[in-house]
């Protein structure tokens, strides 16, 4: 969290954060299709020539001044695929709230945990552990067929009792609610730290 | 001291005051006016920007910022890789009509000057030394008043925040 008292500007990192092609640079570009242009700034994506992020997505959004003060939310994706593992820890750097974008099809389960694990170690790095630290859970792609059942998702990545979502990103359902939780979390959090 | 501080969970808060804030653009002015610097910017390594000088209309800072925070820690994994222990304390990019100097301030924060083609490197490489040196000065002074981000954050701020978004979203 950065604060300039000077321009009474709060400023937040948030990153999503979960396995290759579970659908965080989509809530990104969702995000920014839905929002008032004077709200969200340009969404920069560092891609590969086949629409795969490689180093991040970045983003800013505003919501104007709260009682005299400006909240800026920059918001952050990290590459899903399990090579890009150094960018991944570096994008962590000074992060404030953490959204998990899980891939809700049984055979991305092991690619959701062994994420969330190589997200554990990450956060450890720093001294921060998932226990503790504001995150949510987004369970993706809901609409595709045999998906696995909420209950066994929870069961299986949300161990910590985090705020969870059920989501389908390229239709923008979920997409909001995710991140307003976790904004919500990440200033809670703030204050109970104070 | 520029207030940086360690919560209890080990995430890092930093906050700049008023004075502070000053300094460093006043710093920048100066570095500006006399590199004839085409845009300076103070960020932390975070990406997150806190000052700019310079043409910087035309320019999306925010984003420049959040990608030279990038490119400093994907040339420190660099680094590593060719045995060098540190950091990388500058980078510097040449282009056809522009170049962009990066070099670090402390640990936690960087300065971005881009700048023609036309303007020598020297010249950049002396002033920006010397600016950073003053940068550092401002963030090591003492903070005379007591900053607490509770001010900042009340349980009234998340009420309304919540509003905010609500409104935002719809």
């Amino acid at each position: 969290m950065f604060i300039n008292w000077a321009l009474q500007e709060i400023n937040l990192k948030i990153v999503y954060y979960g396995p290759g092609m579970s659908g965080k640079t989509t809530n990104l570009e969702y995000i920014h299709s839905k929002l008032d242009p004077s709200l969200a700034g340009e969404l920069v994506s560092l891609k590969t020539k086949e629409d795969r992020t490689i180093f991040f997505d970045f983003m800013q959004i505003e919501v104007g001044r709260i009682k005299g003060k400006k909240p800026k939310f920059n918001l952050y994706t990290v590459p899903g695929q399990v090579y890009y593992a150094s960018s991944r820890k570096v994008i962590l750097n000074g992060v404030d709230g953490i959204v998990f974008v899980a891939d809700s099809q049984p055979h991305r389960m092991e690619a959701n945990i062994e994420t969330l694990l190589d997200l554990e170690n990450n956060l450890k790095q720093d001294g921060h552990s998932l226990e503790k630290f504001p995150w949510v859970i987004q369970f993706n792609k809901r609409d595709l067929p045999g998906v696995d059942s909420l209950e066994s998702l929870q069961k299986k990545l949300n161990f910590f009792d985090v705020p969870s979502f059920e989501a389908i990103a390229v239709k923008g359902d979920g997409v909001f609610n995710t991140l307003k939780s976790v904004i919500n979390g990440v200033v809670a959090h703030v204050q109970s730290q104070l | 001291m520029v207030q940086t501080k360690k919560l209890k969970d080990g995430s890092r808060q930093i906050i700049l005051n008023g004075t502070q804030y000053e300094g460093i653009t006043k710093t920048l002015s100066e570095l500006a006016v006399k590199t004839k610097a085409s845009a300076i910017l103070f960020a932390d390594m975070s990406g997150q920007l806190i000052s700019q000088r310079g043409n910087t209309e035309d320019m999306n800072t925010t984003v420049l910022s959040a990608l030279a925070a990038s490119d400093f820690a994907a040339t420190a994994e660099m680094a590593k890789l060719v045995g060098e222990d540190a950091k990388f304390k500058l980078l510097f990019h040449e282009g056809e009509k522009r170049n962009v100097y990066l070099s670090n301030v402390g640990e936690n924060f960087f300065l971005v000057v881009v700048f023609d083609v036309s303007v020598t490197l020297g010249l950049i490489r002396i002033y920006t030394k010397k600016a950073i040196q003053g940068l550092n000065q401002i963030l090591e002074e003492e903070a005379s008043d007591d900053l607490d981000s509770r001010d900042m954050i009340d349980s009234d701020f998340s009420t309304l925040l919540g509003d905010a978004l609500d409104e935002s979203f719809k």
